[in-house]
């Protein structure tokens, strides 16, 4: 069974020497639900960013060799990137980024239009992933004037209409106030797509995630049961993290 | 939230906001041209146009106290330079011309800005084919501006909790350094937007 | 305190011309000279612009008017303020400058009502191509003087620019009639004068702080992106030249006072006209057999500009580069 996403030997670094990779290994099949956790610098985002094709096409340097990355066994190459972009959303960290057109309904209707739909199905398909995340009857709105709960599920509706097979988070839950973060966290849990979610939100990782990575200094660390890993004390706090509270009378098995 | 002082009925609703917004950026347009084109002191030509700038104000609701803030904000600018035209034979004339006329054209931009927002203007602009990268400019300048004026701000606060130093050549140093940092934040979030656009298929 | 109040406009430095100032040969004049000036700007930014700079474009739009916005605390209470195109050019090029300057007082007079829509054109020309255009070509003028070219270069480009843009401006009020020549000159370039120290500095102390943490910023506009052809100096040079011709030599003589009261006697027209430019066919800018004086003034200047503008585009044509053969980027739907 192909995985849906399968990274081989990866190794990059950027101009500035910062957040190196040194060879990383990923497999992770269909509907599966990984959590990506690890310091900060460790090279969490600049995989996330591999997945879609951004990376090395934005500099730096990818180390020539057997570094591959493959979306449903496709590897991943200037030539098709239109295509990954389909199958792979990445959701960015600052909605501000992210939510660059004037109204919501035009931010959530870029990439369907991108992709070529006719204006009768983008406004099916905006209409659509609003109710998805909960924001229908948003469409007028200006994005400077929503709340930062509402941005981001903005900006996932705009990644959902793009109807991608694989969805790649980059701190999804990051700047939330707790309910934003309950809200985002039942939204996510709800989305069939392959996920792949690049958090310091430990607790998401153990509701979420069927799979813990632990990426530290460019290199996958451990992988693994989120309840069991995360519960590893010495593990956590070797690898600049820490138990998640929720854990805290945990015992693994 | 602070964005919305000068455009802030824009979204509001009244017979006025329901029109088409083609049709007020044309109105708009053909009232500012025939108050320019007027000769001078045709004072019942202006009282006309005056007249039926109140009637759309009326009819917009939007509250008189805003647009009268709004005119007085604008006038004294040009107020100074009308005054400049006193120094000439008829320049009496030629000030209170000048600003009957340049009060019904603020008057007129005021009511076309809180009655439209500013997205539907830009599909006007884009349906005349004005340029793609001049309307693409204009819609992310104008996404951006308040999350510009809100770092500007932050920075500025920054500064000025850790500047002890009075002093005006300080406060120019401190002002430009964040100007400074301003445009190399805003170059490298250029780069992020480009990169979120790409994620969704622009190329 | 001035950062609590973004909705006011800049006042003191403002070199805005609101509607109502200018008469109808004058805006139509201005409007067709920014009409060519945009128009070669749009195509380069589309030839020669790699795509992932075109967010830039918008964002740098938003930094400027931001930064018109700011405070700096001048001699007894006033303000100045930042222009922004001379600056915009050393960042992003002429081309570049002339889109953000446009995006900006386009975003300023239809939102803002600061700057009047029919005046825009005047406003580009003035703020986006004297401004800024002329400011650049005086900073890479500057910079071949050798070591002392390269500091001076800003700061004396930025003075520039603003200096001339105030010149620009009291040639337009002037040849609209509304502010004598003299007056104009002297009031408003004068000030500019000083002003013009302020955004010297001011664009100087940016530069140098962008140099500090990003200088590849700097240098890439200085060499990096795609050599600057003749074509594009000659475009921006015939179209600023021209409307500085326009607007300010034939007024550089004094008017003789004699004149002024036989014309005020005599009731001639309400304005004071001249330019040897206009071709003779169209005498003092009214239409032989037109009853009306606004109306055959502004189709005559709808005429003579029609006819600089067919002439300009036409050299434009020969010398800009067309779009890149695989279409250009196409631009954001936004």
């Amino acid at each position: 069974m192909t995985p849906a996403l399968e990274v081989r030997d990866l190794r990059f670094s950027y101009p500035d020497g910062s957040e190196a990779l040194r060879g990383v290994d990923l497999r992770v099949a269909e509907g599966e639900c990984i959590g990506l956790i690890g310091p900060n610098g460790a090279g969490k985002s600049t995989i996330l960013l591999h997945l879609n094709g951004i990376l090395p096409e934005f500099g730096g340097r990818r180390e020539p060799g057997s570094s591959a990355v493959l979306v449903f066994g496709e590897p991943v190459s200037p030539a098709n990137l239109a295509s990954i972009r389909r199958t792979v959303g990445l959701l960015f960290q600052d909605p501000d980024d992210q939510l660059f057109c004037p109204t919501v309904f035009e931010d959530v209707a870029f990439g369907p239009r991108q992709f070529g739909l006719n204006e009768a199905e983008v406004r099916q398909v905006v209409a659509r992933s609003l109710a998805m995340v909960g924001l229908a009857g948003l469409e007028t709105r200006a994005p400077h004037r929503l709340s930062g709960g509402e941005k981001r599920r903005v900006c996932l509706a705009g990644v959902l209409a793009c109807e991608p097979r694989v969805l790649v988070l980059d701190e999804p839950t990051s700047n939330l106030d707790p309910r934003g973060r309950r809200e985002l966290k039942a939204l996510l849990a709800k989305i069939p797509a392959t996920k792949i979610i690049a958090t310091h939100d430990l607790e998401l990782v153990v509701e979420l995630c069927s799979r813990a990575v632990v990426l530290d200094g460019g290199k996958i660390v451990a992988e693994g049961p989120p309840a069991d890993l995360l519960s590893d004390e010495p593990l956590m706090l070797a690898h600049g993290l820490e138990r998640p509270h929720i854990l805290q009378h945990h015992h693994p098995h | 939230m602070r964005g919305d002082l000068i455009d802030r009925y824009s979204r509001s609703d009244s017979p006025v906001h329901r029109w088409p917004a083609a049709l007020k950026l044309a109105a708009a347009l053909a009232t500012v041209i025939v108050t320019v084109v007027l000769p001078a002191g045709r004072w019942s030509a202006y009282l006309a146009i005056a007249l039926f700038l109140t009637g759309i104000a009326a009819a917009s609701r939007i509250p008189l106290r805003f647009i009268l803030r709004r005119l007085i904000t604008l006038e004294p600018l040009a107020l100074g330079i009308a005054g400049l035209a006193i120094f000439q034979p008829g320049g009496g004339k030629i000030f209170a011309t000048m600003v009957a006329k340049t009060t019904l054209c603020l008057l007129t931009m005021i009511l076309l800005s809180n009655t439209t927002p500013f997205s539907a203007l830009l599909d006007v602009m884009k349906r005349a084919r004005v340029p793609a990268i001049l309307v693409s400019t204009l819609a992310l300048m104008y996404r951006y501006l308040f999350v510009l004026a809100d770092e500007a701000q932050r920075m500025r606060r920054a500064r000025a909790s850790r500047t002890f130093r009075p002093g005006r050549w300080w406060t120019w140093h401190a002002l430009a350094t964040v100007i400074g940092q301003l445009f190399v934040r805003s170059t490298e979030r250029a780069e992020r937007i480009y990169a979120a656009m790409t994620a969704r298929g622009w190329s | 305190m001035g950062e609590e109040r973004r909705s006011l406009p800049p006042t003191s430095t403002n070199t805005h011309i609101p509607d109502g100032f200018l008469d109808a040969k004058t805006l139509a004049v201005t409007a067709g000279l920014a009409a060519v000036g945009v128009t070669t700007a749009v195509r380069l930014a589309q030839a020669q612009l790699p795509p992932r700079r075109v967010p830039l474009l918008g964002v740098t739009a938003a930094f400027v008017f931001a930064a018109q916005m700011v405070n700096f605390p001048v001699a007894g209470g006033t303000s100045g303020h930042l222009l922004g195109g001379t600056l915009a050019a050393v960042l992003l090029g002429p081309s570049g400058a002339v889109l953000v300057m446009t995006a900006v007082l386009t975003l300023q007079s239809l939102i803002f009502a600061d700057g009047g829509v029919l005046a825009l054109g005047a406003n580009i020309f003035n703020m986006g191509m004297v401004s800024g255009v002329g400011g650049y070509y005086v900073y890479r003028g500057v910079r071949l003087l050798g070591a002392y070219g390269s500091v001076a270069a800003v700061p004396v480009a930025a003075w520039c620019g603003t200096v001339m843009a105030a010149i620009a401006t009291a040639g337009e009020l002037s040849l609209s009639g509304v502010v004598p020549w003299s007056v104009g000159v002297l009031a408003m370039a004068g000030v500019h004068m000083v002003m013009g120290v302020g955004e010297a500095l001011i664009t100087t102390l940016v530069v140098l702080a962008i140099s500090r943490t990003r200088s590849e910023i700097l240098a890439d506009e200085a060499g990096g992106l795609p050599s600057r052809g003749m074509g594009e100096t000659v475009v921006f040079g015939l179209v600023i030249s021209l409307g500085l011709g326009m607007f300010v030599s034939p007024l550089a003589s004094t008017w003789p006072d004699g004149l002024k009261t036989v014309a005020a006697t005599l009731g001639f027209l309400e304005r004071a006209v001249t330019t040897p430019l206009v071709p003779s066919l169209i005498p003092n800018y009214v239409l032989p057999g037109i009853a009306s004086p606004a109306w055959a003034t502004a189709l005559a200047g709808g005429i003579g500009t029609t006819a600089i503008f067919l002439l300009v585009l036409g050299v434009a044509r020969l010398l800009v580069p067309r779009r890149r053969p695989d279409g250009g980027p196409a631009s954001p739907s936004p």
